[in-house]
């Protein structure tokens, strides 16, 4: 919950006034939905990621582009976290924060590049501009890994020791 | 998946014009938080926004001076009279995108300030946009950088018109489309509002031509305007508000019932 407001928050206040060369904003809040814990109801996980994306939909105008990307990435998850983490995942009682800080990369990575494809096709929603798509995806994703490595080693390193 | 259904919805009314009713930025809770976020941002350009009001008011003085103070009559009844051609009311910007493809602003003041929807945007440097939708006491705007918006423009000093548009990359260049092939075009020409335009008053700064093309095997110029104002920073607007309007628009539909 504390997670929850304060990316929120910290998306709004901060994030979205950042404008880096001009146009890229750094999408934190999706940190949210990539961190939820494993073991979860999965109609609750769906449900808030879809209030988070409305919230952010709401603050800057954007229809419902982020709560579908952010639905997706939800819905998703479980897939991502096979793919990085193999089969057993769910046995292992796997807290995504403590795991190995390359694995934990690797699902940033797509975990980021899922919600902004979606989130970015949903804003131009104009499949000529399939390359303007791709360019903003490559950009504010490079740009959100970074925000979220660096509040990773600010935060993250705390709950690992 | 019915969430996803919803989000989808939601994202699909969002492109179309005035048919995006649920989220948006101009309900009580979002825009104050937008407000709040202003007030903080506000202090670090204060000295920037005083500046250009300051040059602003040097420059009306200077118009007012020159026309006459006894056009508009004394100051309290022109500010309270419903018989000026324009209504002006001053706004700040709480909101402002530049960076997606289709961009709205939201504007501190709503509908108990008189803001209705279709009332035009300007700065004192050029157009802003159009309102979109008015809520009690936040508004948003249509930003002129939108693939919805089709503005009517013309060359200044000539009667040459044609639409604005935006190809959503430069935030500060525009394209003026459909215009004549034998239109005197000249780079550095002013770009001004055109008089068909309701929802502006005449003579509002847009751009000057920064380059111009034929297109359409030659039959049209397709122009890119460079903007005088600059969208990605935006502090004070004006939200117009023409007395005019109701009837032009009565008397526009009258001659098209006519025709057919």
């Amino acid at each position: 919950m504390l997670r929850f407001i304060g990316l929120l928050l910290l998306q709004i206040f901060v994030m979205d006034q950042v404008y880096f060369l001009g146009y890229i904003c750094p999408l934190v809040y999706m940190l949210f939905i990539v961190l939820y814990p494993v073991e979860n109801n999965r109609w609750s996980f769906l449900l808030i990621a879809f209030m988070l994306g409305v919230i952010v939909d709401t603050f800057q105008d954007t229809g419902g582009a982020h709560a579908a990307a952010a639905v997706t990435l939800a819905f998703f998850r479980p897939v991502l976290l096979k793919l990085v983490y193999g089969q057993g995942y769910l046995t292992k009682n796997l807290k995504i924060i403590k795991s190995p800080i390359d694995r934990f990369l690797l699902l940033l990575a797509l975990a980021v590049l899922l919600h902004h494809l979606v989130l970015f096709l949903l804003v131009y929603f104009n499949l000529s501009q399939i390359l303007q798509v791709l360019q903003m995806t490559l950009y504010t994703g490079i740009s959100t890994l970074f925000v979220a490595v660096v509040l990773f080693v600010l935060f993250g390193l705390r709950g690992r020791s | 998946m019915s969430l996803m259904t919803l989000a989808l919805v939601f994202t699909i009314q969002s492109h179309s014009y005035h048919y995006n009713a649920f989220v948006h930025s101009t309900g009580n809770i979002t825009g104050s938080f937008l407000s709040t976020r202003n007030h903080i941002y506000d202090y670090l350009n204060l000295a920037d926004e005083n500046e250009r009001l300051r040059k602003e008011n040097a420059l009306l003085r200077m118009k007012s001076l020159s026309t006459g103070d006894t056009l508009l009559g004394d100051e309290t009844t022109f500010l309270f009279s419903e018989d000026v051609p324009y209504r002006v009311f001053p706004a700040r910007v709480i909101k402002n995108d530049y960076s997606k493809r289709d961009n709205f602003l939201t504007l501190d003041i709503g509908s108990e300030q008189g803001v209705k929807e279709d009332m035009g945007v300007i700065t004192t440097d050029g157009i802003v946009g159009i309102i979109d939708i008015s809520n009690k006491r936040f508004s948003r705007v249509i930003s002129i950088l939108n693939s919805e918006i089709s503005l009517n423009a013309q060359i200044k000093g000539s009667n040459i018109i044609g639409s604005l548009t935006w190809d959503g990359k430069d935030p500060y260049i525009m394209s003026l489309v459909d215009v004549p092939r034998l239109a005197q075009v000249t780079k550095g020409d002013t770009i001004i509002t055109g008089r068909q335009s309701t929802t502006f008053p005449p003579d509002v700064l847009i751009g000057t031509i920064k380059s111009a093309q034929l297109v359409e095997n030659g039959s049209r110029y397709q122009i890119e305007v460079t903007l005088f104002n600059d969208m990605t920073d935006l502090g004070t607007a004006y939200v117009i508000k023409n007395r005019d309007k109701k009837a032009l628009t009565i008397i526009d539909t009258l001659t098209v019932r006519n025709d057919e």
